[in-house]
């Protein structure tokens, strides 16, 4: 992202611009210098040169200051995360109550601390992130208990097996539901929403 | 005005941020405040940094960010995603801050700059540091600005942003943010006293 990266400037709107005496407007030579590009007619013409070496005064300032400000590196963003994090956790969006268990245990969990456990055992193989995760219940006639169905979206390694891969994904959610969660899954359908590079890989799966 | 080397390698580091922020932002909409919180550790630094310049004042940038990273929490399953995360945010703080800039009332603001100004040079009366004398002019003049041209030209001469981007972040075309980077720089240079 620099200044040559930009598209050629349109015409300043009206107002904006002022003629220097040799009668080129200051908007154009000031743009010429921004875009680095050769100005021949600069160098002989005392009024663009003055111009010239009055923005770049301007820039001498202009550059001290950035530097001065330039605290992004050393800004310690705890305190501030923490104060932002204690309202947002005042306003969650948990999502619908699942039933956990047998019908009579009265026990439930919010969708997004489910769809959370259901991220964590995805990313558990190599490679693997996870994104949207979507938990809806079934109820078949005749069975009190729901059953849940998962929809989920991953990102996978561009060079896994992908069929091997989401065959992994869906062992490993399989078990957190049943073994962490206590639920039935109906069914898990996954979908592979992006393949990362090596250089976007992280380097083990990790189990948060 | 060229990019300082340090500025354009973090803007190749903020497109790979971009990548890392999809899958955050989907969590996030979805309701996982841990996700939002990661995303709030990643981008505050520079949301700070970038209000600090445009307020003028680290306190007053802070309260901007969190106002608008709360805002942001609130709006995130509107979120659309025709944007990156990192834009959609720089937007909201950039809002933010012009609510500020244009709450202060100008000629207080002046005063107010001439009094920080003050001490500074009672202190070092010879200008010993020149390059601290020029910044106070500088930041004195930047105060003279209107809201909207201080915000486009912060982001432009302070942030490195490109035309394009400010445009989306300020939220009027790309035209319209030249013109007042012109406009800034042309009051500037005059305040400065260079032009003659």
């Amino acid at each position: 992202m620099t200044a040559r990266t930009d598209p050629p400037r349109p015409s300043q709107p009206d107002g904006d611009d002022e003629l220097l005496p040799c009668g080129r407007s200051l908007a154009e030579v000031w743009d010429l210098r921004e875009q680095e590009k050769h100005d021949p007619h600069l160098e002989g013409c005392l009024h663009c040169r003055r111009a010239v070496d009055e923005l770049a005064v301007l820039e001498t300032s202009v550059r001290r200051l950035r530097e001065q400000s330039s605290t992004a590196e050393a800004y310690d963003a705890r305190a501030l995360t923490h104060r932002i994090m204690d309202v947002v956790r005042l306003e969650l969006r948990p999502g619908r109550p699942l039933p956990l268990g047998e019908p009579d245990e009265d026990l439930w969990i919010m969708e997004s601390a489910a769809a959370r456990t259901v991220r964590a055992a995805a990313e558990t193989v190599r490679g693997v992130r996870a994104g949207s995760c979507r938990i809806t219940l079934e109820r078949l006639p005749g069975r009190e208990a729901p059953l849940i169905d998962v929809r989920l979206e991953i990102h996978a390694p561009a060079s896994a097996p992908l069929q091997d891969l989401a065959e992994q994904v869906r062992r490993s959610v399989l078990t957190a539901v049943d073994g962490t969660l206590g639920m039935v899954l109906n069914g898990i359908d996954i979908r592979i929403t992006d393949l990362l590079d090596a250089a976007d890989e992280p380097g083990e799966g990790t189990d948060r | 005005m060229p990019l300082a080397p340090e500025q354009a390698a973090s803007a190749v580091g903020e497109d790979r941020s971009d990548t890392d922020d999809t899958l955050l932002v989907v969590r996030a909409a979805e309701g996982d405040e841990e996700a939002f919180a990661v995303l709030v550790r990643l981008h505050a630094p520079t949301l700070v940094r970038m209000a600090a310049r445009m307020l003028g004042n680290v306190p007053e940038a802070e309260d901007a960010v969190q106002d608008a990273l709360i805002s942001a929490w609130r709006k995130l399953p509107e979120f659309q995603r025709q944007s990156t995360f990192r834009t959609w945010v720089y937007r909201i703080v950039t809002n933010r801050c012009l609510n500020v800039l244009r709450a202060r009332r100008p000629v207080d603001h002046l005063d107010a700059a001439d009094q920080v100004a003050a001490p500074e040079h009672t202190v070092s009366p010879a200008r010993i540091a020149e390059s601290h004398a020029a910044v106070d002019e500088l930041q004195t003049a930047l105060t003279a600005l209107s809201a909207e041209q201080r915000a486009c030209w912060v982001l432009r001469e302070l942030d490195g942003q490109s035309y394009e981007f400010i445009a989306q972040a300020v939220g009027i075309s790309q035209e319209a943010v030249r013109a007042r980077v012109f406009r800034a720089r042309r009051s500037l240079t005059q305040q400065l006293g260079a032009w003659r």
